[in-house]
């Protein structure tokens, strides 16, 4: 099993080394391809061939560097050099001196038309070169003009979505609080209902109370004979019980009466004992009871207090 | 409107123009009064005597102690007179005493001292009372609380029990060096004397009617046992050594004998009476549950003691007759024991168990079935009435782990005065008749 298996894995291992080979040799003719060195580089490279090198360069016709996968300047030794020069120097004839001498004049002629030639296509090559430098600095500040304009845009853009969300987070606060305003002002009339409610309730308590007040006043009226006389009777026992400090003798079956002298104001200025079975303490004790419920309170309505006043001690507990 | 003016209009009449019998239509009728302590200022007499003894806070100590007076303080006091003619009274208005007590201590013939007080009413300017009393320097204490003792029947109606004795137990150390004493003091305390002391415990002690004598429970012996004493030479009885427990004497009326709790060999402690003069014992109870601290009712007729025969201790009374039977008396709470009758039969204090756990004194009208707590401890106990039925002194316990105090309260609640030992603690007060 584990043998088929190292097999099978070598064989992807190959597999996946080959393909990748082929991929990277891809990659590398590509990169080699867009890696050219452009065009206008070719001139540089001729700068370096001297004049001797173009003599047998001009007989060989060399033919134009083309623009494209042209291999680079070959040195010149493999220039097949020209065939009279391989055969050796004759002698000369005065035919071939007149020969030599046109034919000097010609490879003179020729010499400096492929000087001239030469420069021209230096210059070609150079005005090629400033073009194409023109044009890609042309490029280049076309590129940073659609650049800077893809970031004025960019930049543009941020800001709207800036300004956008500012707006909308605006918004969003102005809606809360239009809400909380709109939640308050609710409250607030509910209050306003509330208290108008209790206030309308309160009016109908008061107008409840008015009218038992009214009906009490009358039964109290209607109780004429007995009502204010009574009231002040009461207030006036209650004041003289108070100070009552009934000593153990004070027990049921005792009676004693007081004859209490007052002045206009309700203050007693004299008490005297009339009728009692109390013994001294009890007698004591009663006397000091109404001195110190001096003074007594006042009648009702601005009735004079009356200037004697007969209370009676009789404990029943 | 017009009927209230017509009905003014003859009150106007009755009360100005009317003969006196028409005026008698104004009729005012008191049927109760308040119960409160009375005020008072006992103003410091004059020449204050050598021996230091401060009449006036003697006096003042007494009334305030029995909880039906309050005291103005001295720092309160408007003026300091010694004589009613000193007295200003309209000064005295304001200070809101309802009465005043003024004195002097001079000099008397056979080198003793005189006491002269006047009772005023502050409001009225009357005298009430005044009166002089004649003794020796050392007896100043005494002739003070003579004065309490008019000015509280005065004002009171009450005879005043100042002048009076009380027995306590009062036990001192801890452990093998404890000691238990009895003692007899005046009644506000002071004046102590040691009649008996010893290592083991002292309780229950009694005076004889005439203040005499003082029978109580002794464990000297290791075993109680019922002693009678004399109280001026010391010279004492043993009346009963039985077997089981010999307890809780208490003398008859006439001081002839003596109800005691004896539990015999059978271990259920009974009522028995014994004569003093013969030794006869005369077995009053017969339950098989507890019955113990039996109090003569003042008629020498019955006697009041504590039974568990109804499951809680409760408080009985039976005849001494032949053939009585016990009938219960109190109902009011759970537990009620203890009992103690007033001089004049009609009250019976007693301690009760409130519920929360709390041991107070109760008083019980005997007539109307009435029961009333008066004083609000977490353990009371031990109450005795003064010889005026009018004050209760107590065994009080103040907290937990503190010592215990006696302390005085009116049988109506009016708290009185504690009195607090000089060291250890003070229980099972007694309080002795009048003596004069």
């Amino acid at each position: 099993m584990s043998e088929p298996a190292r097999d099978r894995w070598l064989s992807i291992g190959m597999s996946v080394l080959l393909h990748g080979s082929l991929v990277a040799l891809l990659a590398i003719g590509w990169w080699h391809f867009r890696s050219r060195p452009p065009a206008p580089s070719v001139p540089i490279d001729a700068t370096v061939v001297d004049a001797r090198t173009l003599k047998g360069v001009g007989t060989a016709s060399t033919p134009a560097p083309k623009p494209k996968p042209a291999p680079p300047a070959q040195p010149p030794q493999q220039v097949p050099p020209p065939e009279p020069q391989m055969e050796g120097p004759p002698p000369p004839t005065p035919d071939e001196m007149a020969m030599r001498e046109q034919a000097a004049k010609l490879e003179a002629q020729h010499e400096a038309e492929a000087q001239q030639e030469l420069l021209a296509r230096q210059q070609a090559a150079e005005a090629q070169r400033k073009a194409e430098a023109a044009a890609a600095e042309q490029a280049a500040q076309a590129r940073k003009a659609e650049e800077a304009k893809a970031a004025a845009q960019a930049k543009k853009l941020a800001e709207a979505k800036k300004a956008a969300e500012a707006t909308k987070l605006a918004e969003a606060r102005k809606k809360a609080e239009a809400k909380l305003a709109a939640e308050k002002k609710a409250a607030e009339e509910k209050k306003l209902a509330e208290e108008r409610q209790a206030a309308a309730d309160r009016a109908a308590r008061l107008a409840d109370l008015q009218q038992s007040l009214q009906e009490e006043e009358r039964a109290q009226a209607a109780r004429a004979a007995s009502g204010a006389l009574a009231s002040w009777q009461s207030q006036i026992t209650s004041r003289i019980q108070n100070a009552w400090i009934k000593p153990p003798t004070a027990q049921p079956g005792i009676l004693c009466v007081l004859n209490v002298s007052l002045v206009p104001g309700g203050s007693v200025t004299g008490v005297s004992i009339g009728q009692c079975n109390g013994d001294d303490a009890v007698r004591q004790s009663i006397q000091t009871a109404v001195y110190n419920a001096s003074p007594l309170p006042p009648p009702p309505n601005g009735i004079p207090f009356p200037r004697q006043l007969i209370i009676t001690f009789k404990p029943t507990t | 409107m017009a009927p209230l003016l017509r009905i003014f209009l003859a009150v106007l009449t009755a009360a100005c123009l009317a003969p006196p019998a028409a005026r008698a239509q104004l009729q005012i009728q008191i049927t109760s009064g308040v119960t409160n302590p009375v005020p008072i200022a006992v103003v410091p007499f004059a020449e204050a005597p050598t021996d230091g003894t401060d009449v006036a806070d003697v006096v003042q100590h007494d009334l305030v102690g029995s909880g039906r007076f309050t005291a103005l303080a001295r720092d309160r006091m408007p003026a300091r007179p010694t004589s009613a003619a000193d007295v200003k009274f309209a000064d005295w208005k304001g200070a809101g005493s309802d009465y005043m007590v003024v004195g002097q201590v001079t000099p008397a013939a056979n080198g003793q001292l005189a006491v002269d007080f006047n009772l005023l009413n502050t409001l009225t300017g009357q005298s009430i009372a005044r009166q002089r009393f004649l003794g020796t320097a050392a007896a100043l204490r005494n002739a003070a609380h003579r004065v309490s003792d008019v000015v509280y029947r005065a004002i009171t109606g009450i005879r005043g029990a100042f002048a009076t004795r009380i027995a306590y137990v009062a036990v001192a150390g801890a452990g093998a060096a404890q000691q238990f004493q009895l003692v007899i003091a005046d009644a506000d305390g002071y004046n102590q004397h040691l009649i008996l002391q010893s290592r083991f415990p002292i309780m229950s002690p009694a005076w004889s009617p005439d203040g005499q004598w003082i029978a109580y429970v002794s464990f000297e012996n290791h075993l109680s046992a019922v002693y009678v004493q004399r109280v001026l030479t010391g010279q004492r009885t043993r009346v009963s050594m039985r077997a089981g427990i010999n307890g809780a004497p208490a003398w008859s009326p006439d001081g002839h004998k003596l109800v005691l709790t004896l539990s015999g060999d059978s271990g259920h402690p009974q009522i028995y009476i014994l004569d003093l003069s013969t030794q006869h014992l005369t077995r009053i109870t017969h339950s098989p549950a507890i019955n113990t601290e039996a109090v003569w009712a003042p008629d020498g007729r019955s006697i009041y003691f504590t039974s568990d025969r109804a499951g809680e201790p409760q408080i009985y009374r039976i005849g001494i007759a032949p053939g009585s039977s016990p009938q219960r008396i109190t109902f009011t709470d759970e537990y009620n024991a203890g009992p103690h009758v007033s001089p004049d039969g009609k009250l019976l204090a007693m301690v009760t168990r409130d519920d929360g756990g709390n041991y107070r004194i109760a008083v019980q009208n005997l007539a109307s079935g009435e029961f009333k707590v008066l004083t609000h401890g977490r353990l009371d106990q031990s109450p005795s009435f003064a010889p005026n039925g009018a004050t209760i002194m107590y065994a009080e316990r103040p907290g937990r782990g503190q010592a215990g105090i006696l302390a005085t309260i009116s049988v109506d609640g009016l708290t009185g005065l504690s009195l607090k030992p000089t060291q250890g603690e003070v229980r099972d007060p007694a309080w002795g008749p009048f003596t004069h």
